[in-house]
């Protein structure tokens, strides 16, 4: 370590103390202060590791979650960023946190947001990167999804040897020749159709030759086993293959990959994705599919997205919405519940939700219309948009109680006939919802992410 | 009776972006309540469009890359498209589409692309910057304000025959200095407006659907269907 970085490090490491003690907080102003010191100190810092990145638009968060778990089967020594810290500085902070490393080369496996793939790659060479999808999310951000892609692979190409793994139903990540070695994952359970996504999927043309791709299985959004019915390009060779899709439920799923029998403590199909991508990077990382077993059974806890809570007896389940794609998710997911339910949407449109609530249109909460959901509660700063488009997907005014008041809301939750209750929330309504279940006395303070 | 109407949704599975389809959405909601069916058909690449088989067209908003493709292909449709517009055909156009209606507009990499000529405006393009948040206009003949969400790189300047749907009030519009917000010409609507537009301003899925009635159906009475209220949704 150069003197220059000895100090940048002591730096962050002291303003971390200094922060983490004091101030209950600190996740990216140490590594704002190292890397104020020393630009480079990411090279110095990382070394040491072997690099895992992970990125793309949904799923980041628990991917890395379980991939962590997952190589812990055989590797002690993993280092990781603790949820949202996935840009530069967080990264950074993250590596100045570390406590020495006992054995040998230690993993670190990081959460990249997609635009900070290139601010890590210019310092480490990663062993391999997972590309989880890309879609819609904060256009005003990022824009659109080819460009979004693009920054990617801008930071991919400074580490030409690293393996990518990345989902083989996504056809974007199938639309490049790039010079790394790739693996894909991807489902692998339907006999073959023929089918085109719903009209309004986004990134349906064929990369080759600019028709609207087609697909023998579909699982959602423009993902599946994809094909071009003009010029021949298909969805590649999976390496790692989800066999078999068996019971969903909202709180579990169960699963063959490439044969062997998996259940996690979550519903959804993205995070059905998610462990593809945890069991395809720990089978790189020569886990044995037992030991990727043992870790979805035993990590229990990186489920904590779907926390339920105790609100007078009712079942509360906070899920946060941000995006089309993972909306329909969520409505798709909660749909696999086979108790009664009441559902709550609360929007927000800040900075943090995204400032325009055009996309809640995108979200297919039609599917919900034969549910016969006795309750349903718009609220929000938002309110009047997803009132609106509640009333528009055929939740009838008897049955729509419209509050956008979240202290209220709460007092109406109590009230629903149903034992279950489902929060659908942008992400600051998610954290004055929690607020005030917190003031309440119903969670203990914080995030619980 | 009840009434049916065919709805071209053209580039459906293209131009798509910020939730646009719920304009469809909107249009089936308001529909229903005025007895009327609507037979929605994604019209999209290498696809014919017959003026005669449709009604009623909505094209709405798309990402650089596929708005690219549309507009090469759209010149396969531009003579049909005129034809149900000089008709008196009502065609509801967002962003890209309305783009697409014009002249020409500038592409993402600075490139002349050409739009069919239907509608007299055209669009360049902003260096670097768009115009995003929250915007309102006031429609001069009708007194009707609408609300909506603009999110454009694109300065579309209007030409003769067309009136802008409303002036600006707040926010910046087709181009930020002229004070005009989208297009309306014969019964076609523009506008640069997400939202979507129809979910926020029900009164222009009233007119667009009453003017698809009449011209469908021209002995029949609308009467009723043209005094629907249209509550405020935002």
């Amino acid at each position: 370590m150069s003197f220059r970085s000895g100090v940048a490090t002591f730096a962050g490491k002291s303003s971390y103390w200094f922060l983490h003690t004091f101030l209950h907080g600190g996740s990216s102003l140490p590594g704002k202060i190292t890397l104020k010191l020393d630009p480079n100190i990411l090279r110095t810092l990382g070394a040491k590791y072997d690099v895992i990145v992970i990125t793309g638009t949904n799923g980041k968060t628990l991917t890395t979650a379980l991939t962590v778990s997952v190589l812990r089967e055989k590797y002690p020594d993993i280092l990781t960023n603790p949820t949202g810290s996935n840009m530069e500085q967080g990264i950074v902070t993250t590596f100045l946190n570390a406590k020495n490393p006992k054995t040998g080369r230690p993993l670190a496996v990081l959460e990249v947001d997609e635009a900070n793939v290139i601010k890590v790659t210019q310092y480490i060479e990663p062993k391999a990167f997972v590309f989880t999808n890309i879609f819609r999310d904060q256009m005003d951000r990022y824009g659109e999804i080819y460009t979004t892609y693009q920054k990617i692979l801008d930071g991919v190409a400074l580490a030409p040897n690293a393996t990518i793994i990345a989902n083989g139903d996504s056809p974007i990540f199938h639309s490049k020749e790039l010079p790394n070695p790739i693996q894909y994952y991807g489902f692998d359970n339907q006999p073959d159709g023929d089918f085109k996504a719903k009209p309004n999927t986004d990134g349906v043309l064929c990369p080759n030759c600019e028709h609207i791709l087609h697909y023998h299985s579909l699982t959602y959004s423009n993902q599946g086993k994809y094909f071009c019915p003009n010029c021949g390009f298909s969805r590649p060779e999976l390496t790692y293959r989800l066999t078999k899709l068996g019971e969903q439920t909202p709180t579990s799923s169960k699963f063959d990959i490439d044969g062997h029998p998996f259940k996690i403590q979550v519903g959804g199909t993205y995070n059905i994705y998610n462990a593809l991508a945890a069991y395809a990077v720990g089978r790189f990382m020569g886990v044995t599919p037992e030991q990727v077993s043992d870790a979805f059974n035993a990590n229990q806890q990186v489920f904590g997205r779907q926390e339920v809570i105790n609100v007078d007896g009712k079942r509360v389940t906070i899920i946060l919405v941000k995006n089309p794609v993972g909306l329909d998710q969520v409505l798709h997911m909660i749909g696999t519940d086979t108790h009664p339910f009441s559902l709550v949407g609360l929007l927000n449109a800040n900075y943090a939700d995204g400032i325009d609530t055009s996309w809640i249109w995108d979200g297919d909460f039609e599917q919900l219309a034969d549910r016969d959901i006795p309750t349903v509660i718009t609220g929000g700063e938002r309110y009047k948009d997803i009132t609106f488009r509640l009333k528009v997907a055929g939740i009838p005014d008897d049955r729509h109680i419209v509050e956008p008041n979240l202290e209220k809301v709460v007092d109406e939750i109590k009230k629903v006939s149903t034992d279950r209750v489902y929060v659908l929330a942008t992400y600051t309504a998610m954290l004055q919802m929690r607020k005030i279940l917190a003031d309440k006395g119903y969670v203990k303070e914080g995030l619980g992410l | 009776m009840s009434y049916e109407l065919n709805v071209a949704h053209l580039y459906g599975d293209l131009m798509n972006t910020y939730g646009d389809v719920g304009n469809i959405l909107a249009l089936n909601y308001y529909a229903k309540q005025m007895d009327v069916t609507l037979n929605v058909k994604v019209v999209s690449l290498e696809e014919s469009f017959h003026a005669a088989d449709y009604d009623l067209a909505f094209f709405g908003g798309g990402q650089d890359f596929e708005q690219t493709i549309v507009s090469q292909d759209i010149q396969t449709k531009k003579a049909e498209l005129i034809k149900f517009i000089e008709s008196g055909g009502p065609l509801l156009a967002i962003c890209g589409g309305f783009q697409l209606l014009g002249h020409y507009y500038i592409g993402a990499d600075g490139e002349k692309l050409p739009g069919i000529g239907a509608l007299d405006h055209y669009t360049l393009a902003q260096d670097h910057n768009r115009f995003i948040g929250d915007i309102v206009i006031k429609n001069q003949e009708t007194g009707e304000t609408y609300h909506g969400f603009e999110n454009h790189q694109g300065l579309t300047y209007l030409g003769k025959g067309e009136r802008p749907l409303g002036n600006v009030i707040s926010g910046k519009g087709n181009n930020g200095e002229d004070g005009t917000e989208g297009a309306i010409y014969k019964n076609v609507y523009c506008s640069y407006f997400h939202g979507p537009i129809l979910t926020r301003n029900g009164d222009i899925a009233k007119h667009l659907l009453v003017a698809a009635l009449k011209r469908k159906y021209p002995d029949a009475d609308f009467s009723q269907q043209e005094a629907l209220p249209i509550p405020a949704t935002f």
